[in-house]
Parts: structure tokens; sequence; C-alpha cells
């Protein structure tokens, strides 16, 4: 091995549970420990517990905190009331993707970013390269000195340890104690269910843990993480959506709002709304029991027309399903296409991305 | 554990030899749980030749597509239609109820190009350890 991974605080949980580990975005990560489909439906049934500390995790504070993020985000900061949070996106100048993240303001002028594992020099750079020498700007990057837990599934709201968090609102967060140790606990996922992201010092991480799968909750590796955001249809930076790519072809242009003063990205994304886009990305179902995986072709009347992004089996549905780009005249629901699964056409059309949505 | 009679290969299928030159073949325990959880299998139809090490057909997991190799020449007699409908078989039970196709060999001299179970559980042991770190 040329490089080594980076082995989060709880590396050592999965070495113990024989855990199958890869390396994601240059983390040592477990793809499952026993079987992606339990794993998955852990989930949806019950609680599953994730190590999803490879996630970035920033500090930015001081007096013009709040004027610089605003400046480099998609969706302005001035309306995020302090105690709340949002999803937003950071573009570059020419309104391409750089990410997605959850945005936190835990004082008037602190803010965590929470966001993904990919690209994350050029995220610091382009932090860097904005922020310039103000000194009223701090910058600093918490990731390596803690951990980040995902307690997901409809019984997370149930777990003993996390009584503390049970009327949490939706995206709501808060600091404070989890069995006996001090944690910053938001009601976010990434997996179309109920559940909490926690953050604790890397110390903390592994009682933590333990206290959680104590009370059941089931460890799920990377593929799970995958196969449940895909059923609920949310997209994963670097796959689904990066530089090359616009929030309107991806449906997150609800995540750029104009109303308001210059921000990164902002003249390139105007004009890409008002021409409108050529290119969709789209949900899709398979009509065949092949995956359709990142990168095969969507072909329509023998024409390659687009190209995979996401793809895999859906659990909670016995379908296979994915998501990909085609143009606009290909998108509406129910279009039928093929996509070329090592060199065979497999019947293919277009659903609602939301391909999954849990119950009330 | 993997079975004494069987016959292996690097690419770790499994060859069940019968009487008159016919043999089951399969995926050995180590490439389904490398594989994990299985939900699709692409077999050749009965009839079909086969040649050894060449590519008999293809197997998905959640995760990948791998191809499966044949471990002798010869012809598909049957495949394992109860695998094609449930490929969780695979996992549960790669040397049983597992198994993938039923093949007639056309050379019984090309059993020697296997590895017996002492061979072969050394290969699974490097290749476990390789794995590992």
């Amino acid at each position: 091995m040329m490089n080594a991974l980076k082995r989060t605080p709880l590396n050592k949980v999965h070495r113990d549970l024989k855990a199958r580990l890869i390396d994601f975005a240059g983390w040592e990560l477990p793809i499952w420990y026993t079987s992606v489909l339990e794993e998955h439906r852990a989930v949806r049934s019950g609680v599953g517990v994730f190590d999803v500390s490879d996630m970035g995790r920033v500090w930015v504070t001081g007096k013009n905190a709040g004027r610089f993020l605003d400046r480099i985000l998609t969706r302005p900061v001035q309306k995020l009331e302090t105690g709340s949070s949002m999803l937003n996106m950071m573009c570059l100048e020419d309104g391409g993707i750089m990410d997605d993240l959850w945005l936190f303001r835990v004082e008037a002028d602190r803010y965590l970013i929470v966001w993904n594992a990919a690209n994350i020099r050029e995220k610091h750079d382009w932090l860097s390269r904005w922020s310039g020498s103000d000194p009223d700007i701090a910058i600093e990057d918490v990731s390596a000195d803690t951990a980040m837990v995902a307690i997901q599934g409809p019984g997370s709201r149930h777990m003993k340890c996390l009584s503390g968090l049970a009327d949490l609102p939706r995206f709501g967060y808060t600091e404070t104690e989890i069995a006996g140790l001090k944690a910053f606990a938001a009601r976010t996922g990434y997996t179309g269910e109920d559940g909490f992201e926690i953050i604790t010092g890397a110390v903390q991480a592994l009682p933590l843990w333990e206290s959680l799968v104590e009370e059941g909750a089931k460890p799920c590796g990377l593929a799970a993480r995958d196969s449940l955001r895909l059923e609920a249809g949310m997209l994963l930076c670097g796959q689904d959506m990066d530089s090359s790519t616009n929030p309107f072809e991806v449906g997150l242009g609800w995540l750029v709002d104009f109303d308001r003063g210059d921000f990164v990205g902002r003249e390139a994304l105007l004009d890409i709304k008002q021409r409108g886009v050529a290119r969709k990305l789209i949900g899709f179902q398979v009509d065949g029991r092949e995956i359709a995986r990142p990168g095969y072709p969507i072909v329509k009347s023998g024409r390659e027309v687009g190209k995979v992004t996401s793809g895999g089996y859906a659990p909670t549905l016995d379908v296979n399903i994915g998501l990909g780009f085609v143009p606009v005249e290909l998108s509406a629901v129910g279009t039928a296409f093929d996509i070329m699964i090592r060199n065979r056409p497999v019947p293919a059309r277009v659903v609602s991305k939301r391909f999954y949505r849990r119950g009330v | 554990m993997n079975p004494k009679d069987y016959k292996y290969t690097k690419d770790h299928e499994w060859l069940c030899p019968e009487t008159d030159n016919k043999a089951k073949m399969g995926l050995a325990n180590y490439a389904q749980s490398q594989l994990g959880d299985i939900v699709f299998l692409d077999l050749p139809q009965p009839g079909a030749q086969v040649e050894q090490f060449k590519k008999l057909g293809e197997v998905e997991s959640v995760k990948a597509v791998s191809d499966i190799f044949s471990p002798v020449s010869g012809k598909v007699l049957e495949i394992n239609q109860a695998a094609i409908d449930e490929p969780k078989l695979v996992n549960e039970d790669p040397y049983g109820a597992g198994w993938l196709v039923r093949l007639e060999l056309s050379n019984a001299a090309e059993l020697d190009a296997l590895m017996d179970i002492d061979a072969y559980d050394k290969y699974e042991a490097e290749a476990l350890a390789e794995g590992a770190d």
C-alpha cells in the first residue's frame, strides 16, 4: 500500500467485528459487517449505527463568519436562526457543484459545517481563498479530533441512551450529554429514516458506540449507507453530482437563492437557470435483475443519451434502481430507455427519485 | 469448511466430480464471502459449451459484478434454477444448495490443473491474509 488509509476513532471496533474494510475517500471503513441486506433492513425497521467519522467537520467562527458563508454558499445564511440547521451547497464560479453540506448555526457568530469526505483539500483551499486574511473569520477543522456516528431507523427515538434527544425537531440539534459523554447531536441523516447524527470527541466515540450497540443498534457499513440513501433518492456528491454538474440539472435548484446580494457562482447559476438545463438527473427502475452500475450507458433508439451515476438493488422495494443523466426530453416519469449492462441492452424507465418514502 | 473431495480453481470456484465424467460446480466460500449478498446470477443455458478457465457466467452482488470461470471444459447439462430464483442460496450454502452448473467434462485430464483440498486451503488462507491488511 502506497498511501496509508486514515483510520477513524472507531477503527478498532470494525476490526474486532471482522468487518470487510475498504478505502473510502482515503478512509479505511467497513463496507459491511455481516450482510448488506440485513444491515439495510435493520435501518428500515429498527435501528442501525454507522461510523460516519469520514465526514468533514469544520467550525467557522468570528464577526464576519456569517457574511463569509453567505458569500460562498448558495443559500443565504442570514435566514438561518441560531439553534437551527440547513442543507446548503457550495458552488464554483461557473456554477459547478463543489459539495452539498449541512450548516449548523450554533451561536450568532459560530457555525459548524458538516460535509463529505471527498475533495476535502480542494474544499479547504476554497475556504481559505474566499476568507482571505480577514482576522474576523476563523476556520477550524475538527475532523481529526472528533468522531461522528449516525443512528438511523424508526427505533432511534426509542433508544434509552438517546432519550434526551426524543423531542429534537427534524434538522434540530443540541449540545448535550449522551451516556454521560459530551456530544453534539442533530436530528439528521442520510437514509430516509428518522435518526440522529452525533459528534463526540475521538476518545468518547468507543463508549458511545458500545452503549448504542448494547441497546440493539446494528452496526452498518458503507454499502448499506449507499443503498439506503439511494432508495431515499438522496444524491452522493462526487458520484451523482460534481464540479461538472450544476444544481438545476440534479434537482437541487431549490438550494440556490438569488433573492439577495452576490455570492460565488451567482452569475453563472442565474444564467443556467434562465437558459434552462439540457439534461436532468432522473431516477430509473430496471426491468431486469441486473444491476445498472455507475458509468453504464443509457441508450435510446440505439444511441447513447446519458450515463448511470448510481445504481443498485433496492432491498426494501425488491427492484433494481438507479440515478442517471438523460436529456430533458427523456426525463418525464414513464419514459422508457435501455441501459447497456455489459454490452446487453436492459429495459428501464424513468420513475420518481423518491423511490422509497417512509410512512408517517 | 471447504469440502474434502472437491477440486478448486484459483478464481475460487469449486468442482465436485461425480461418476461418468459429470460434475457440479459452484463458488467457493471465499468467493461468496468476498462478494457479499448475491442478488443475480447469469448462467449459460443447458447445452452450451464451456472451456476450462474461461468465462462461464456472471455473479452480481449488491456491491460488485464478477465473472464466473469454468473449472473444466465441457457441456452444460443443468443449471441450478433454485439459485437463480434465490441467489442468496449461494451465500448460505455455497457447496450444497447454492451450486451453479452441472457439467459433462470433455477432457478428464483437465482435473489435474485444479487444486485439491490441501492446496486450496493454503491458497485460501493466503488470500485471506492478503485481504486482511
